[in-house]
């Protein structure tokens, strides 16, 4: 009797899980197309659909969600050449183009023997001198020497202006400054938490190279493009368990419903934006490691730069609430897939000192379970991000409950 | 003198005398060695080319360096040793002077003061045209005045044309590799109107092995400089937080030093004509390393003598790791990338700017971040794997690249270590300075700035003898 007096109180705490049910009900934009197919399908598929080249394509090196569809990249241990395809989302045409070192010999075809090897090419066709043969274009379609080198291949669009990420970084140095000079209570358990997420991203680097396709060039060996991603990844991540050490979380506690809260605005913004990296991440086999540290550690940065931003905002403490309210809207506008951290840090700034890493983590988790929803359609990515929405639901209710026994 | 004060002394003695040697020993190599791209003489020679073809230039002519970089380290990467850096300066082609004259004409002559390519102005009356059956014999009795060789070069097409009222005649010669390595070719096109040869042109063909590697390597230099530029941007991330902390807490900042520093990093870039924004961006960096650097209380004691003897020891180490590479079967080019448009402000960019910016991000600030956790040393480590991957040369394997800079990267912390962070900025600068003297041309004021370092550190040596 006595426990279900208990439950009947305890259970409509649970309601505040009801914005996350609503953020997964918000439908996701239109020209945020879902990608059905994962990279390595895609990869099947244009590799029974490219062409044989006439020489080695090599393995594949990488993938990057371009459009509606994947960019693909091949390349040889050697490096001379790479081959980039793009397959797209639904039925259509594998695009495909091979790069090659411009210091590779080839031939130096005259117009015409190039527009008779591409067969109908009626219009004239550009040059291009390289160290030992000529390439030529005719329109679209290339050729690298005397072999066809495919055609134009669509490429990311370029990003707006990076404003975002660069008041985020602002703000983040403003919160370790902030952060030295009022060291606080450290949270060693959260500390540990980033130290663990940390490792574990560490032990993931060299599986996660695929992610850096961009640096792939031809000329340059892949494994020597993979030790500069990872030397990379390994200095970033080195740096941040310093800065973990020196800036560490601090102490402090937060009411139970904000976080199903902070987890809903987290998913809504990763939904409405889903961050394209966060789509490639999920092609890797150890993503459900990678998007729970990078949300740990994403957590931190978040509350470290959210009290650089609450600092920077105290001569004006008094209209605090309105400037962030007023960030959150131009966030939510023009951050674009920033949009997830931006309000992440806006929302953390409203909070007392101390008390938001739960509720950075929250966010940052949220955004990237929404993200991942809302841009993948494949199976494996839509089970572990849903996995990931259940823990947070649980310790979310968890808290909920608890917090209504302690009232 | 007593025994005590003898023994006492003996060792400081020694240990002055060996320093001192270093530097004569560094210098004197510096200027025995000279320049390899030479220059003094390229203005007779091109007057003497163009004397062939019975055009008289005018007195005056400005004289340009042509270097095609690429070639010139793949010479050095088929013919190992000082016998690529000849073929460069030579029959390669890849180190070139052009002289262009006021009073029209111009050509360019290798390093060694060979004639590479010629171009006259097109005479008013050239005369008679040839007929078209004698435009390749003409060509090739004229082919003696422009080659060493004539019998290596066979005449393989004639082009004609018209401009005007006159005809062009053009005949490309092929020849055999000659002293170039196996399999690489070279090509001449001379050009004809009425019965003057008008312009002469030499090209060299490379492999395709040799020029790849060359040229694979520098890209994936280019690739592997990212994770050293992104430690390097936290390295300076660090040292902007431990000074905005030692700001907050009233503690000891070099605001003076690094003003000094930040100007005179400006006015090397501003005075070398390199990129504003680079410029402004660089000088403010390091002046704002500089001031933070008393805030980093692990480093050792500043005694800036040190640097240059153990910057000029580093130079004279250096060319002994390329023998010992290409003893193991690998290779490092012998020379140092070039300059294009080379002058002495260019020339003290070259080597105190990376002084200036790196040494105290690498062996200052580095170590002072990372002492807590990897004590000084494995901070001083961490800067010399950064430093390395930031500017190595093209080696086989990649490898032997950035252990050639580690070592010369070991040379600055040791400085660093024995005399603070002023001497391992003069120590970079000094080996920066006298390595990279070859690249330079021939000339008075080019000796004298590679000098610097050594000349500063004679000063250093004898003022603190004479202060103790």
């Amino acid at each position: 009797m006595v426990e279900t007096e208990l439950l009947k109180r305890r259970l409509p705490r649970l309601a505040w899980l009801a914005p996350l049910l609503l953020a997964l009900a918000v439908p996701v934009p239109r020209h945020q197309a879902r990608v059905a197919q994962s990279p390595r399908d895609a990869a099947a598929r244009a590799e029974r659909a490219l062409p044989s080249l006439g020489l080695v394509r090599g393995k594949l090196r990488g993938w990057e969600r371009v459009g509606d569809g994947w960019s693909l990249l091949w390349q040889p241990a050697h490096g001379a050449w790479l081959v980039r395809a793009w397959v797209p989302n639904g039925p259509g045409e594998v695009r495909w183009r091979l790069e090659v070192a411009r210091w590779l010999p080839g031939a130096r075809l005259s117009q015409g023997a190039a527009q008779a090897l591409l067969g109908d090419q009626t219009e004239p066709g550009t040059w291009r001198e390289q160290l030992g043969r000529r390439d030529w274009r005719f329109g679209e379609r290339q050729l690298a020497g005397a072999l066809p080198a495919g055609a134009e291949v669509p490429r990311p669009r370029p990003g707006r202006d990076p404003v975002w990420p660069f008041l985020l970084g602002g703000f983040l140095l403003a919160g370790a400054l902030a952060r030295a000079v009022f060291p606080g209570v450290v949270a060693v358990g959260w500390r540990r938490a980033v130290y663990a997420s940390l490792v574990l991203l560490a032990a993931a680097a060299p599986l996660v190279t695929a992610v850096g396709v961009r640096s792939f060039q031809p000329g340059v060996r892949p494994w020597v493009t993979q030790l500069a991603f990872l030397a990379s990844a390994f200095g970033v991540l080195v740096a941040a368990a310093a800065g973990s050490a020196r800036f560490a979380p601090k102490r402090g506690s937060v009411a139970a419903w904000t976080l199903p809260l902070v987890l809903a605005i987290g998913v809504l913004a990763g939904r409405l934006h889903p961050h394209p990296r966060l789509l490639d991440l999920a092609g890797l086999g150890p993503r459900l490691v990678v998007w729970a540290g990078l949300a740990v550690v994403g957590g931190w940065l978040v509350v470290l730069a959210a009290e650089g931003l609450r600092d920077l905002l105290e001569p004006v403490h008094a209209v605090r609430p309105v400037v962030l309210a007023a960030g959150g809207v131009l966030a939510a506008a023009s951050a674009g897939p920033w949009a997830g951290p931006a309000c992440a840090v806006l929302i953390s700034a409203g909070i007392e000192k101390g008390a938001a890493m739960w509720l950075g983590v929250a966010a940052m988790w949220g955004w990237i379970v929404g993200s991942v929803l809302a841009g993948c359609g494949w199976g494996g990515p839509l089970r572990d991000a849903t996995l990931l929405l259940v823990a947070a639901c649980a310790v979310a209710a968890h808290a909920l409950l608890r917090d209504a026994e302690a009232a | 003198m007593s025994g005590a004060g003898w023994r006492h002394r003996a060792p400081r003695a020694a240990a002055l005398v060996a320093a001192l040697a270093v530097l004569a020993g560094g210098a004197v190599l510096a200027v025995r060695f000279g320049s390899l791209v030479g220059g003094a003489g390229a203005g007779e020679a091109a007057r003497a080319g163009l004397l062939k073809l019975q055009f008289v230039p005018g007195a005056d002519a400005e004289r340009t360096l042509e270097v095609d970089q690429a070639l010139a380290w793949a010479l050095q990467r088929a013919r190992p040793g000082p016998a690529g850096v000849a073929l460069a300066r030579g029959d390669g082609g890849a180190i070139r002077w052009r002289v262009s004259f006021a009073t029209g004409g111009e050509a360019t002559v290798t390093a060694d003061g060979d004639l590479w390519s010629m171009r006259l102005p097109i005479p008013t009356d050239p005369g008679s045209e040839l007929p078209p059956g004698l435009v390749r014999g003409f060509a090739l009795t004229s082919l003696p005045e422009f080659v060493r060789d004539p019998a290596a070069w066979q005449p393989v097409t004639t082009q004609s044309w018209s401009e005007g009222t006159r005809r062009y005649y053009r005949v490309r010669f092929v020849g055999d590799a000659g002293s170039l390595p196996a399999s690489w070719r070279r090509e001449l096109e001379i050009e004809i109107v009425g019965p003057r040869v008008v312009s002469v042109r030499r090209t060299v063909f490379p492999l395709s092995t040799d020029l790849g590697v060359v040229n694979g390597r520098l890209y994936e230099l280019g690739v592997l400089r990212l994770p050293a530029l992104i430690g390097l941007v936290l390295v300076f991330l660090g040292a902007l937080l431990a000074g905005a902390e030692a700001h907050a807490f009233h503690g000891r900042l070099a605001i003076g030093s690094g003003t000094v520093v930040a100007f005179l990093v400006a006015a090397l870039g501003y005075g070398a004509g390199a990129a504003r924004s680079t410029t402004v961006i660089l000088a403010l960096a390091a002046g704002a390393v500089i001031a933070v650097l008393p805030t980093f209380t692990e480093l050792p004691p500043g005694r800036a003598a040190v640097g240059p003897v153990v910057g000029t020891a580093c130079f004279l180490l250096v060319p002994n790791l390329q023998v010992v590479v290409e003893g193991l079967g690998g290779w490092i080019p012998e020379t140092r990338p070039f300059v294009d448009g080379p002058s002495v402000w260019r020339q003290l960019h070259r080597a105190w700017t990376p002084a200036l910016v790196e040494e105290p991000l690498l062996r200052g600030v580095a170590p002072g971040i990372a002492a807590p956790v990897f004590g000084w040393w494995g901070g001083a480590l961490l800067g010399a794997g950064i430093g390395a991957l930031l500017h190595p040369l093209p080696a086989v394997p990649l490898t032997a690249a950035f252990a050639a800079e580690l070592v010369m990267q070991a040379a600055m912390v040791i400085a660093a270590r024995a005399g603070g962070v002023p001497a391992a900025v003069l120590a970079r600068g000094t080996f920066e300075a006298l390595a990279n003297r070859p690249v330079f041309p021939d000339g008075t004021w080019f000796d004298v700035t590679a000098m610097i370092g050594p000349l500063l550190g004679l000063g250093l040596l004898l003022w603190s003898r004479r202060n103790s």
